[in-house]
Parts: structure tokens; C-alpha cells; sequence
């Protein structure tokens, strides 16, 4: 009966979490129809949510429990989506070439990862597991992400400017992607190319060969073995010989290639649910740069910064039909320049992908602003991204949306908990690895998301040259908090040494 | 975090209030204590860890004979060595 009450319970708060979702979608459309941009990255963020729940999709999960217990599933499922955003990917760059992400590849890549990687560990989710955790009621993944907003917005007030100037401008190559690589066109931005092309350089080469090289690797170093002789002592049982005298290299039994390619298989298809979520965020990432781009185009804005100064992009005429002394479109809002001093170059960040620290990052500015600090004589906050109200902050509202999404999702499936820490040594790790993730994102120029999953998948070697750092830092980290936990096990209150 | 043994001979852990990688890292490390074909229950109130059990359990041989929801947000699994 109570569990009943439990149940109808959740519905009624999982449906207000969708009533309260709606209602903010009027009130920005009331406010002014451009805002119907900041709502799309909105629910975005939900559908995000919703599906990160479902696979229980995190990236410092891929990592660490490859490296801690053998687990592959999210790993995998990190390559799946990654190769389903390329294909789709290669599509919408097509149809929208200024849409053509291409990061700079540098040593910053290489020690920001290493230092998002190194926390995330410790943390106990990446930047977006730790959103979609903290919609579970998780309040030491919100822990973790007032600390990693903090940490980058500090980071960025203070000393990204002089970072950048010594490690970064000068530093990099850039202008690079597999697919200029190929069919030239490197150091002109403005080069096109076909859907194949794309497909061949971004797609195909990029990812998915890079991908596939990663999962063999896997499949030998962490499931081969265990799987062949598990697969052998089943041969020997069927044949009727003792399971003892079955091996994977000698023996009475011998496995084959078919067997490898079972073993292969039975890695990739491990977690049903974290497969499916990877290749529906990859769909979804997708439809968010080609909806997105689209709102840009139909709302005559190349930057919502731009909505928000009043200031349409130069050359970009008003719809036809706009009164003449009309300044900016019809749909922008009434009293023209919402913050008129938005950043030097009239933008704040707007990615128009999924992304999640920048945002993060603003938002902690801001609140610091607020409280009467200097947060925008830097060019991160001062020139570009500017530091926007929150609700005005279109990424922001991704990563609202993607708490509430993953909230939704959890509250039906019963597994909404409010989870406080219970102890310091949670918090610490909560409080250390976010700060070393926020440096980390700063450092990086980007997080799992932006400076990895996203360039990977958009060709740019950059995201992998990420994607080494955080390797390279889970592995260090993995092996500190596995040396904790082994002393904490030998300890006498927690004695495993069981005497049977 | 609680691991006592049952007057039955079976193990219970108990991880909640942990996120990852705490639970599953104990989770593992408990049962590598056990012998062949022993019993541990494990009460965890962290999604993610109940997926990463599952699949290491799998991965290891170790069989897991019962998975409940005793309440919201908190797993138990019995999982047989």
C-alpha cells in the first residue's frame, strides 16, 4: 500500500517536473518568440537527462570501471554514440558548412584532460553524469558541480588569460580536420565539402576506425581472456570433459576465431540499455546542431548574444516584411537590448551543441558578480561568453533541463533518492575532483563533451588528443583510490580477511 | 558502510550513501573474499554501480540469483559466487 502511494507519488511530481517544463516554455514564447531558442536547448537538456539516466551514461564511468573492475559497458557505448553523431553529423555539416566544428590540437588538450580525468575519478562522475546524477537527488554530484562552476570561474578571472597566452595562442595547430587532411583545405576556413567527403574524413576515418582500434584493444586486454576460458570450461562441459583440463590455449579444448568474434560480440552487446541510450544521445546531439542551426537561420541571429544586445549580425538583412525603422526582427524582444553590454563582441556562449561547463562556468561568474567581484576583465567572460542572467544563458537551460530530464526519468523508474553526504571523505572527493575538473575544463577548453565526445565525433583529432589526458589521469586516479580502499579493507573495523 | 555475516552463512554489504566507484569497487573486492558458490547480499542506492555490478558479476562468473528495489532508490542483489 505505502509502495503504492510511493509510486503515484512519483508520477504526480514526474509529471509536474513536464507541467513546470511547459509553463516556462509559454512564459519565454510571451516574452518574446526568439526566446523559443533558449527553450529548444531547454528541452534538449531533458531529453538528454532522460536518456543519460536510462543508460546510466557517464564518462568517468567508462574509464574508471574499465580500468577498476573490468567493466566495458560505457566505454562501448561511449564509441556507439560517438560513431552515431559522426554519420548524422556528416549530414547536418552538409546542409549547414559555418556549422563545421573545428578545435585547436595542442599540449592544452593533452593537461586538461589529464586534469579532468585525474578528477572526474575522484569526483565519482564527469561533468554531465554529474547533472544527470544530481537529478537523481544525488547531492554530492551537485557538490561536485558547484565545484567544478567555481572552480572554472575562478580559474577563468584569474589565470586562463595568462594560460592561453603561454600555452595556447602559438601553440596549437589548427584549422585541422581528417577530412581537409584528406581533400585539402587546411588554413581555409571556409572550405566545403560534400556528404561523403565528411563521411570518408569525419566519419569513417575519424571515428569509427579510431573507435573500433580502441575497442579491439579493449577486447584484448580486458575481456579476451576471462571470456575464452569461460568459453572453454562450457566446450568442455558439452564435450563431457572435466572443465580443469579446459583452457583458452591448450588443453583438451581449443577456441577459434569464431570464438573471438562471439567474445568481441558478447563485449559490445554487455548493457543492452547503455547501448541503446549512446545511440539515441548520438540521434539526438545530431537533431540539436540541425534544429539549432535552423533557429539561427529563421531568427536571424548568428549568436543569441546578438538577441540579447539588440544588435542583429552585420549583413544579415531583417526578414522581409519588417517596418522600416525597425532595427531588429519582430520576433526579437520589444524593448530591444535585454543586456546591451552583453560581452565585447556582443555573444555569450551558445554553442548550439551539446555541450556542459562553459555554461556552468557563467553561471558561477555571475553569481560572484553578483556578489560585487570583477568577473569579466578577462576575455573568457569579458569578450565572448559574457556572464548573461541565468535564465538568459541558452546553455544553461541545457543543463537545467538535463537535471530535470534525468529527475523525470529516475522519479519512474523508482530510483529518485535524496542522497546527502555521509561523511567528509565523500565530500572531499566531491569538493577535490570538481576543482580539478573545472581547471581541467578551462585548461582543456572544454570537458568530456566538448573538448572530447563532441570533436571527436566531428572529426577533429583534437577530441582525441582530450580523450588521452582523461585516460591518462582516470588511470592515476583509479590506482590512488584503489590503494585507499585496499588499506581501508586491511584496516581492523572493516576486516575482509574472513576466516570460513 | 556495513559488511556483517548472516547466522546462515551468507554475507551482507551494505554501500549506500556511496557513489561510484565506491560501491561496486567494495562490492568486488567483498566477494573476491568469498569461496566458490557462497552468498552476498548488497544493498546499493546508486544506479550506475548496480549496472557496473551486474556486468562485472557477469564478467567474473558470479551469479546474480535475485534483484529487488526494497525501496525507492535503493538495489538489492544477491549475487552468488
Amino acid at each position: 500500500m505505502a509502495e503504492a502511494t510511493q509510486n503515484s507519488r512519483n508520477k504526480i511530481y514526474a509529471l509536474g517536473i513536464v507541467g513546470f517544463l511547459l509553463i516556462l516554455s509559454v512564459l519565454y514564447y510571451m516574452s518574446a518568440p526568439v526566446y523559443l531558442y533558449i527553450v529548444a536547448y531547454m528541452w534538449f537538456g531533458f531529453i538528454y537527462g532522460i536518456l543519460q539516466q536510462y543508460g546510466r551514461f557517464c564518462f568517468a564511468s567508462a574509464f574508471r570501471d574499465l580500468i577498476m573492475v573490468k567493466v566495458t559497458r560505457m566505454f562501448v557505448g561511449i564509441m556507439i554514440g560517438l560513431i552515431t553523431l559522426s554519420v548524422i553529423n556528416a549530414f547536418v555539416v552538409t546542409i549547414y558548412p559555418d556549422k563545421y566544428i573545428i578545435e585547436s590540437i595542442g599540449f592544452h588538450g593533452l593537461l586538461g584532460g589529464l586534469l579532468f580525468g585525474f578528477g572526474m575519478v575522484f569526483a565519482g562522475g564527469c561533468a554531465t553524469g554529474s547533472l544527470y546524477k544530481t537529478g537523481e537527488g544525488n547531492m554530492i554530484s551537485l557538490t561536485v558541480l558547484l565545484s567544478l562552476s567555481f572552480s572554472q570561474a575562478i580559474f577563468a578571472a584569474t589565470a586562463l588569460d595568462w594560460f592561453t597566452a603561454h600555452f595556447i595562442t602559438g601553440h596549437t595547430l589548427n584549422d585541422i580536420t581528417v577530412t581537409k587532411l584528406i581533400f585539402g583545405g587546411v588554413g581555409n576556413p571556409t572550405a566545403k565539402y560534400s556528404f561523403f567527403q565528411h563521411l570518408l574524413g569525419d566519419s569513417i576515418i575519424n571515428t569509427f576506425l579510431v573507435g573500433l582500434i580502441l575497442l579491439i584493444a579493449v577486447y584484448f586486454i580486458v575481456v579476451r581472456k576471462p571470456f575464452l576460458k569461460r568459453r572453454a570450461k562450457q566446450m568442455a562441459a558439452v564435450a563431457g570433459t572435466t572443465a580443469d583440463a579446459a583452457t583458452a590455449d591448450g588443453g583438451t579444448v581449443k577456441t577459434g576465431f569464431k570464438d573471438e568474434l562471439a567474445g568481441f560480440w558478447s563485449m559490445i552487446s554487455a548493457s543492452r540499455r547503455t547501448s541503446i541510450a549512446a545511440i539515441l544521445i548520438g540521434i539526438v546531439a545530431a537533431a540539436q546542431i540541425f534544429t539549432l542551426a535552423w533557429m539561427q537561420n529563421h531568427y536571424n541571429f548568428t549568436n543569441f548574444g546578438q538577441v540579447l544586445a539588440g544588435k542583429p549580425a552585420v549583413g544579415r538583412p531583417l526578414p522581409s516584411g519588417s517596418p522600416v525603422a525597425a532595427k531588429t526582427p519582430a520576433s526579437w524582444p520589444k524593448d530591444q537590448a535585454t543586456f546591451p553590454q552583453v560581452s565585447k563582441n556582443n555573444t555569450v556562449f551558445d554553442p548550439g551543441y551539446w555541450y556542459i561547463t562553459t555554461q556552468e562556468a557563467m553561471f558561477a561568474g555571475w553569481t560572484l558578480q553578483s556578489a560585487g567581484l570583477h568577473m569579466d576583465h578577462n576575455s573568457y567572460f569579458g569578450q565572448s561568453n559574457g556572464l548573461p542572467n541565468p535564465w538568459m544563458s541558452p546553455a544553461l537551460l541545457l543543463s537545467v533541463g538535463l537535471i530535470l530530464g534525468a529527475s523525470f526519468k529516475a522519479l519512474l523508474a523508482r530510483e529518485f533518492k535524496w542522497k546527502f553526504p555521509k561523511n567528509k571523505e565523500m565530500v572531499i572527493y566531491a569538493v577535490g575532483g570538481g576543482t580539478l575538473m573545472g581547471i581541467g575544463a578551462r585548461v582543456g577548453l572544454g570537458c568530456n563533451i566538448g573538448a572530447f565526445y563532441g570533436p571527436a565525433a566531428f572529426g577533429n583529432p583534437s577530441g582525441w588528443v582530450f580523450a588521452i589526458g582523461l585516460g591518462l589521469g582516470a588511470y592515476l586516479s583509479a590506482k590512488i583510490i584503489n590503494y585507499f580502499a585496499n588499506r581501508r579493507l586491511a584496516a581492523d573495523d572493516m576486516d575482509f580477511d574472513i576466516k570460513l | 558502510m556495513q559488511f556483517n555475516k548472516n547466522d546462515d552463512g551468507t554475507y551482507e554489504l551494505d554501500v549506500t550513501g556511496y557513489v561510484c566507484p565506491h560501491p561496486q569497487l567494495y562490492t568486488l573486492k567483498c566477494m573476491e573474499k568469498l569461496q566458490d558458490g557462497m552468498i552476498m547480499d548488497v544493498l546499493i542506492d546508486n544506479p550506475s554501480s548496480v549496472e557496473s555490478v551486474t556486468q562485472a558479476c557477469t564478467g567474473k562468473g558470479y551469479e546474480i540469483l535475485e534483484k529487488t528495489n526494497p525501496k525507492a532508490g535503493v538495489t538489492a542483489l544477491k549475487i552468488q559466487k
